[in-house]
């Protein structure tokens, strides 16, 4: 641990940990809102399929001529409001992933600038609190490639909905719901805990 | 909506129609208000309302399809007492809807009398300075009316929902009796822009 291009290249990734665990709980927060807003989003999808499958002239509500156009675009407004709430879920979710991967790209580049003096002892040299610097980088990535897929897979999800697509914005919280990733979630949670000890020595 | 506005606040130094016509916005305000509430709340009553009915027309299916031998599957008469009762909530909830309604009512005709009162003080052209910023007496009077005739014809819809609701058989019709009652359509969302501008003209909102 002598190398003088070890100990500032273990101050960065330090601070990469840092913020990939507080960008986790922000990350977290926002999907949980998120739940909820999809589920209202195929709430109004069925509302607007049962109207459309109604005819309104063979039931009471005919005493109500304009009813079924004003109820439609009622609808549509709703729908209109949950897609601008998600648009703005999804914005903090992308600020998560592109502070993470500044960060994992900053420390790479630090450790690219520095290999001559790295080799490989240096790099794969561990302790009892401090894993190896090669395995620390590793999980970096494998962090920032995460949150990375995560974020687009959702994007797409939302960019193929279209308000006059009612069964496919019916299926969307369902659809939301499958990009759930416990276990890769976990692992990122794994990894901040083999940190531990790494990010409180001074 | 935030919380409920003072509707006679006496701090300011506003007098005659500005003084009425500000603590009428205030009331405008606090009858929306309290119409959410009572819209939220009927809302799940109704819901209430057709899942029960929607589970009773399931067991009575049931029933025919099975033996005529085996007992009912279900003791009919809680679930139509509970119906009854939910029934007799959802028609509180509408009550209290009518008596908002005509005090919307009494609201337009307090503005109308404003209008009037300025048409005689002024004549027609009305007063030289503006009452708070820029509105007149009639423009106030129109704003009124429109949300006034906003929720008369939104309680007309509540009246027939309220008749229908527990009588539907089909699912899809449940959906849209439910959907009319969560998403008002007679009540456009101009009503909640006026409002909001009538608060703003009146001083209830800083600008």
């Amino acid at each position: 641990m002598s190398k003088p291009a070890v100990i500032p290249l273990q101050q960065a990734i330090k601070k990469s940990f840092q913020c990939l665990e507080n960008n986790q709980k922000i990350w977290k927060s926002v999907l949980a809102e998120c739940g909820p807003l999809m589920v209202s989003l195929g709430n109004l999808a069925e509302q607007s399929i049962a109207l459309s499958n109604v005819q309104l002239s063979n039931t009471p509500l005919r005493v109500f001529p304009d009813l079924e156009e004003r109820l439609r675009f009622k609808q549509q407004h709703a729908i209109d409001t949950v897609l601008g709430k998600m648009n703005e879920k999804m914005s903090s979710l992308q600020s998560v992933r592109d502070s993470i991967s500044n960060q994992v790209s900053g420390v790479f580049q630090l450790y690219e600038q520095n290999t001559e003096s790295l080799d490989i002892p240096t790099l794969t040299e561990r302790s009892a609190i401090t894993p190896s610097i090669s395995d620390m980088l590793e999980w970096l990535q494998d962090a920032d490639r995460h949150y990375r897929q995560e974020f687009l897979r959702r994007k797409m999800l939302l960019q193929t909905l279209r308000a006059d697509d009612l069964s496919l914005l019916e299926s969307a919280p369902k659809r939301w719901k499958s990009l759930e990733t416990p276990t890769a979630e976990d692992q990122i949670s794994d990894t901040l805990c083999k940190v531990s000890f790494f990010m409180e020595s001074q | 909506m935030e919380g409920e506005l003072p509707s006679n606040r006496k701090c300011s130094a506003l007098t005659g129609s500005s003084r009425k016509i500000k603590d009428n916005a205030a009331d405008w305000h606090n009858l929306l208000l309290r119409w959410e509430r009572l819209n939220d709340h009927g809302f799940d009553v109704a819901q209430n309302i057709v899942n029960l009915r929607l589970r009773r027309s399931e067991s009575q299916h049931l029933q025919l399809q099975a033996d005529e031998a085996l007992p009912p599957l279900e003791p009919a008469g809680i679930s139509v007492a509970t119906l009854q009762q939910d029934c007799d909530k959802l028609q509180e909830v509408y009550d209290k809807m009518v008596a908002l309604v005509t005090k919307m009512e009494r609201l337009v005709v307090s503005q109308h009398g404003i209008s009037e009162l300025e048409q005689f003080q002024f004549g027609v052209e009305g007063r030289k300075t503006p009452l708070f910023h820029s509105w007149n007496a009639k423009h106030f009077e129109d704003v009124s009316v429109f949300l006034l005739d906003s929720f008369q014809s939104e309680l007309r819809l509540k009246g027939a929902l309220l008749q229908d609701l527990a009588h539907t058989v089909t699912s899809d019709l449940h959906v849209v009796h439910l959907s009319c009652w969560l998403l008002q359509p007679f009540v456009p969302p101009q009503v909640r822009l006026m409002l909001e501008a009538l608060l703003l003209e009146t001083g209830h909102r800083p600008i």
